[in-house]
């Protein structure tokens, strides 16, 4: 293994990071308002505002995929839930609200967007300190965590939907345009991840204790 | 005086239930390594926690600390203990809980990853270290604090050799220093350089000296069906799209029925992506030139012909009883359902028939994992690191499940990250240093002829 004598950190250098640090933080502030205005916009913006708030949204989208952000995610569950809103509004009400159904579909995607692009474009930790001016430091530190978790969360929704596929389940998206194999993918998907998660934030909760959270109600920040 | 003193220490999860630790004495001096071995279940993490002081229920005996004494802890998986994405954040997490001002922070944070031999940027992403750097952030982690013992629950079954080799250089410069180290392992002999003390657990409490090194008797492997080739691939270079390759195989694959394979290679050199590409699941892989059982990789075509067994395979198990989690695959596949008893039957398990699988031991949910694909008698099976975590006894009994299956023309293709001797395997693939190679034991299987 390699070894190295020790160096100090340069007086200018803590200054430089220290400055750097509540730069990121004012962004990480300024970006967590934005993205509440912006989600509490699409449910309650009249229609004839609705165009401007797709502009703002596009916007967010390609930051955030030049960010290395993946929206495709959130396309998926988009079309996923255009796909069964508009069946059932074609099945319920018939032909004529079709139009309404979509516009439902696309203030949730709306609502969604910002929080994919603060995910994104912002560290949790920051999101964390940020979230801790307003609530109490322990649910500012559960949501920080929760969204330091959704990279490995999609791992694993992955890899347990595709273990049961090859099991044999019927959760193939052709299999899934028939209502009655959705209690299947609850059944053998969503359970065994909600599994997991009680497991993870249990393991997650235990290492955050081991390492003296909770100890003051104050605590400092990583810049 | 002791840093750590426990005397005739019991505990149990629940009244009524047998104790899990009884009787059980200890002391730890300054600079000394301990090292306790035992079967899956026999109390080592629970000691571990009960140190750590983070189990809910109170225990009998006595625990004496020596003062103002600090303690860390790495549990068995370092990824479900990151907190942060980034190693200087991960680091300084203990920092911020304990008020330490930001500007110290940077230079303790670079001071303990220093100590366990890492230079890498404080703001690299966890996500894109190997296993045995992201050990090391997670011993760091600990050091940053400075604490007076450092407890490691099991690193053997986690880390590839080399990692091993890296771990042990670390524990011994902390030893120098003055720091205990106490070591929990099913394989205590690999850190025998470094130990003072070992013990092993017997009926709750702490025996001198360590178990046998796990090993697998009594097993040979089934004779290679020549005719029943299952996966063939020409030479290929194995990369995610845009990436440099992250192996190449130089000549020909095959794969036979009855045959059991091990794919070895060190943490990250690409094996689980491997085994997910042969099962047709593997995303941002270019196109491979291989078959398996006749037709190109993808999910859903295979139906009952081939399994995969992801690594944490409890993760699969959802249904109300354990026979039930094997009927699963039968039901859907159109398969006769007694093979599920039948099976639960000759691995010893058909007690637990009627048991939930959430509440068995990880052993036994790895077995009934395992059984579900096996019920299905696959052509091609596909384990990732099947071995894990697991103790002399399930070993033997996964063996012996894959033995039966490949005497039933089974073909198994298993990863591992280390080679283990006197295995009934028919052949060692090896992942090192970008190249796959192929070795065939002929000691094991005489009648296997290649080109």
């Amino acid at each position: 293994m390699k070894t190295r004598r020790g160096r100090g950190v340069p007086h200018s250098t803590l200054e430089r990071n220290a400055e750097t640090g509540s730069k990121s933080i004012g962004w990480t502030a300024g970006a967590l308002s934005l993205a509440l205005i912006l989600s509490s916009s699409a449910f309650f913006i009249p229609q004839d505002y609705l165009l401007a708030l797709i502009v703002c949204d596009i916007v967010l989208v390609i930051h955030g995929v030049c960010r290395r952000g993946d929206f495709w995610i959130l396309g998926r569950v988009f079309l996923v839930q255009l796909v069964i809103t508009l069946t059932l509004y074609y099945l319920i009400h018939g032909q004529e609200l079709l139009l309404q159904g979509a516009l439902a579909v696309v203030r949730v995607l709306l609502a969604f967007i910002p929080g994919w692009w603060l995910s994104v474009s912002c560290k949790p930790e920051q999101i964390g300190e940020v979230l801790a001016w307003i609530l109490p430091v322990k649910w500012a530190f559960v949501i920080a965590a929760s969204l330091s978790l959704l990279p490995t969360m999609t791992t694993e929704i992955r890899e347990i939907y595709q273990t049961q596929s090859l099991r044999g389940a019927k959760i193939s998206p052709k299999a899934l345009r028939d209502p009655r194999n959705w209690s299947e993918l609850l059944h053998c998907v969503i359970f065994p991840l909600l599994i997991q998660l009680l497991k993870l934030s249990k393991q997650t909760a235990m290492a955050a204790q081991l390492r003296y959270f909770g100890k003051h109600k104050r605590r400092t920040h990583w810049r | 005086m002791s840093l750590l003193e426990l005397d005739r220490v019991s505990f149990r999860y629940a009244c009524g239930e047998r104790f899990i630790l009884e009787e059980l004495s200890l002391q730890i001096e300054p600079g000394e390594c301990h090292c306790i071995s035992g079967p899956t279940g026999s109390g080592k993490s629970t000691l571990l926690k009960l140190i750590m002081g983070v189990l809910s229920r109170p225990f009998d005996g006595e625990m004496t600390r020596t003062g103002e004494l600090t303690l860390g802890l790495v549990m068995q998986d370092p990824n479900v203990q990151f907190i942060r994405q980034s190693v200087g954040a991960e680091v300084a997490f203990a920092l911020e809980n304990l008020c330490v001002p930001p500007d110290l922070m940077r230079a303790k944070v670079s001071s303990a990853l220093r100590k366990v031999g890492l230079f890498i940027r404080l703001d690299m992403p966890i996500e894109q270290l190997s296993l045995g750097q992201k050990y090391r952030v997670m011993i760091a982690a600990q050091l940053v604090f400075e604490p007076d013992i450092l407890l490691l629950d099991e690193p053997w079954a986690q880390l590839d050799n080399s990692g091993v080799e890296e771990l042990i250089l670390v524990l011994s410069q902390l030893k120098r220093d003055g720091v205990a180290v106490l070591l929990v392992d099913h394989n205590p002999k690999a850190f025998s350089e470094l130990v003072d003390v070992f013990y092993h657990m017997k009926g709750g409490s702490l025996a001198a000296g360590c178990l046998p090194a796990v090993t697998v008797e009594h097993l040979v492997a089934a004779p290679v069906l020549l005719d029943n080739c299952v996966v063939q691939a020409e030479p290929f270079e194995f990369r995610f799209i845009d990436q440099a390759p992250l192996f190449k195989s130089v000549e020909p694959l095959a794969i036979y029925g009855g045959e059991i394979i091990a794919l070895i290679g060190d943490n990250g050199t690409g094996k689980s992506s491997f085994l997910k590409s042969l099962a047709g699941i593997q995303a941002d892989i270019g196109k491979l030139p291989l078959t398996v059982l006749g037709k190109q990789a993808k999910l859903g075509v295979f139906g009952a012909e081939m399994g995969l067994l992801l690594q944490v395979p409890n993760r699969q198990l959802f249904e109300e009883t354990v026979l039930e989690e094997l009927q699963f695959s039968l039901k859907r596949f159109g398969l006769p359902l007694c093979r599920a008893e039948q099976l639960l039957s000759e691995l010893e398990l058909s007690h637990l028939a009627e048991h939930s699988p959430h509440k068995l031991s990880y052993g036994q949910q790895h077995m009934v994992a395992l059984a579900s694909l096996a019920c299905l008698k696959p052509k091609v099976l596909l384990l990732d690191d099947p071995f894990a975590g697991l103790d002399a006894e399930y070993l033997n009994r996964v063996w012996s499940l894959l033995v039966n299956l490949s005497h039933g023309g089974s073909a198994i293709l298993l990863t591992s990250h280390r080679q283990m001797v006197n295995l009934p395997v028919t052949r060692y693939w090896h992942i090192e240093a970008g190249l796959l190679r192929c070795e065939y034991d002929r000691s094991v299987t005489q009648t296997l002829q290649f080109g």
